[in-house]
């Protein structure tokens, strides 16, 4: 659980092949060519159905017949199945009130906080004095770092997570930092290129979630800052090309010029 | 013993070789310049400094409603604050919140609104801050203008930007953006707003008399001194990222490295 080499896999949107890297903004025109072109993610088509225009400021993308725009600023909207990092913000009997940066804070019930594992049972345990060792829900209190899914999502509806899974529960250490949802793409890069080298290089251990928040822990904290650096880097960066090498050469640099070869 | 200063107006608005008081001819905008992302914790924001005019707008959300009994179930709501700070006008501006502020939070809200897609978010709020910090009329076109760019900087999905200028007649001539001693001497006032989605004016007040066909007139060089000033809000939206890509391509260059 500690020392998971844990990733999320994503569609690298920002790594296609027709990613055009032309920059709009709302309101762009991008084709008046509405016979061979249809209108797909962050785009609309006007009143009169003849031009197809940007719903964000972000960056083309033309995929088949398809145009859609990539946004580079926006909110995290939450997914079931997303592997996110709350933070527990309220703790009642009922249920853990958790800040996933979504615009409703979630609902994580006791239910789905279930241990996993055989309950252990231990010898010598006093069971009359604390019932709460008896219990088969992990217990968490406010402020924790909690690694958890998204069970159910919608616009009308709060979120509902769980814990219950691989790689999820409790985040013990670590430095949590938090960018730009949109961007998450770019720090895991092509099939997680970039967070694969950011990681042989700086020996951290990263987790990379959805809701633009970034676990990571490494060996000395020269590490951890360099990796932060790195990570507002992409962050800043984002939507310029050759990104991957240009990291690089940058944690490289940056290794020699701060002494922690 | 109390000081009372009157206002004093020129009685003429124009100077003799007939351009206007300061120095602009009868079409032509105040200098203006914007700049988005100034206010590092609000999710998007843009400041704008048009004539004497300074403001900044700032957007957080979406996110919940308080009093909460301003959300909508169904659609979430864009909320406007309108300010103005105390020493941005002539005598002190009391900082409460007044008739006039409420009524310019309230139309800048309406007229934005029809670009948003607010029906996405239900129960909860986008709250645009607007600070005034100089003011020297046209500050509802201005802050309109400035309000719909932070919107687009914070992400917001909107189907266009929102342009607001001011057309009026001073002295039985129609000007465009007429500045604050204009503003009050003059005949006549028209803040207009327009929607590019469409092209669709979202903002008409009118304050003053002129005739239909002036009326005509000024709805026309309206338009043509919105299209300038859309121009310099993209560039101002894109700018940004564009800063960021150029100084990468430098500093690439010069390191010798290939893209």
């Amino acid at each position: 659980m500690e020392e998971d080499e844990s990733e999320v896999q994503e569609d690298d949107e920002f790594e296609d092949e027709e990613t055009t890297r032309e920059l709009v903004v709302p309101g762009e025109v991008l084709t008046e060519d509405v016979n061979n072109f249809l209108p797909g993610r962050g785009t609309i088509l006007n009143d009169t159905r003849d031009k197809i225009i940007s719903l964000h400021i972000g960056l083309k993308q033309i995929n088949k017949n398809y145009i859609n725009v990539i946004p580079l600023r926006g909110i995290y909207t939450p997914q079931p199945g997303d592997k996110v990092i709350a933070i527990v913000v309220d703790k009642n009997p009922v249920k853990y009130r958790c800040d996933i940066n979504a615009k409703d804070d979630a609902q994580l019930k006791p239910k789905n906080t279930a241990r996993r594992g055989r309950p252990r049972f231990g010898r010598g345990k006093d069971f009359s004095r604390n019932q709460r060792d008896d219990s088969n829900t992990e217990t968490f209190d406010i402020g924790d770092i909690l690694i958890v899914k998204v069970l159910s999502a919608d616009r009308l509806n709060k979120p509902e997570l769980t814990t219950v899974g691989k790689y999820l529960g409790k985040k013990n250490g670590g430095i949590v930092i938090s960018i730009d949802p949109p961007k998450i793409p770019r720090v895991i890069g092509r099939s997680g290129s970039m967070i694969k080298m950011l990681k042989s290089l700086t020996n951290c251990n990263i987790f990379v979630t959805q809701n633009g928040r970034i676990w990571l822990r490494g060996d000395n904290i020269a590490y951890e800052r360099l990796l932060i650096d790195a990570i507002y880097k992409i962050e800043r960066e984002a939507h310029t090309s050759g990104l991957t090498d240009r990291i690089q050469a940058f944690v490289e640099n940056e290794k020699t010029k701060r002494g922690i070869k | 013993m109390v000081l009372i200063i009157k206002d004093e107006y020129p009685d003429k608005l124009f100077r003799e070789d007939g351009k206007r008081l300061d120095g602009r001819e009868k079409t032509e905008l105040r200098p203006l310049k914007m700049e988005v992302g100034v206010i590092k914790n609000a999710d998007g924001s843009a400041y704008l400094e048009w004539g004497n005019n300074k403001i900044f707008a700032a957007v957080y959300g979406p996110r919940e409603v308080h009093p909460h009994h301003l959300a909508k179930p169904d659609r979430g709501v864009l909320r406007i604050f309108y300010r103005m700070a105390t020493y941005s006008v002539f005598d002190r501006k009391r900082p409460a919140p007044g008739r006039r502020e409420k009524e310019i939070s309230m139309i800048i809200s309406d007229c934005i609104e029809p670009v948003l897609f607010l029906e996405l978010y239900p129960g909860t709020a986008f709250e645009v801050f607007i600070e005034v910090i100089d003011a020297d009329g046209g500050t509802r076109c201005a802050s309109t203008t400035v309000a719909s760019l932070a919107l687009a900087d914070a992400g917001v999905p909107m189907k266009s930007l929102v342009t607001a200028v001011a057309v009026g007649k001073i002295d039985g001539e129609i000007v465009v953006d007429l500045s604050g001693i204009e503003d009050k001497a003059g005949d006549a006032d028209l803040p207009l707003a327009i929607t590019w989605f469409n092209d669709e004016l979202s903002l008409l007040q009118f304050d003053g008399s002129m005739d239909a066909d002036e009326f005509d007139t000024c709805l026309k060089l309206g338009k043509e001194a919105a299209e300038k000033i859309y121009q310099i809000q993209l560039d101002a939206l894109r700018s940004k990222y564009i800063s960021i890509q150029e100084s990468v391509n430098q500093s690439s260059n010069t390191s010798g490295g290939d893209e």
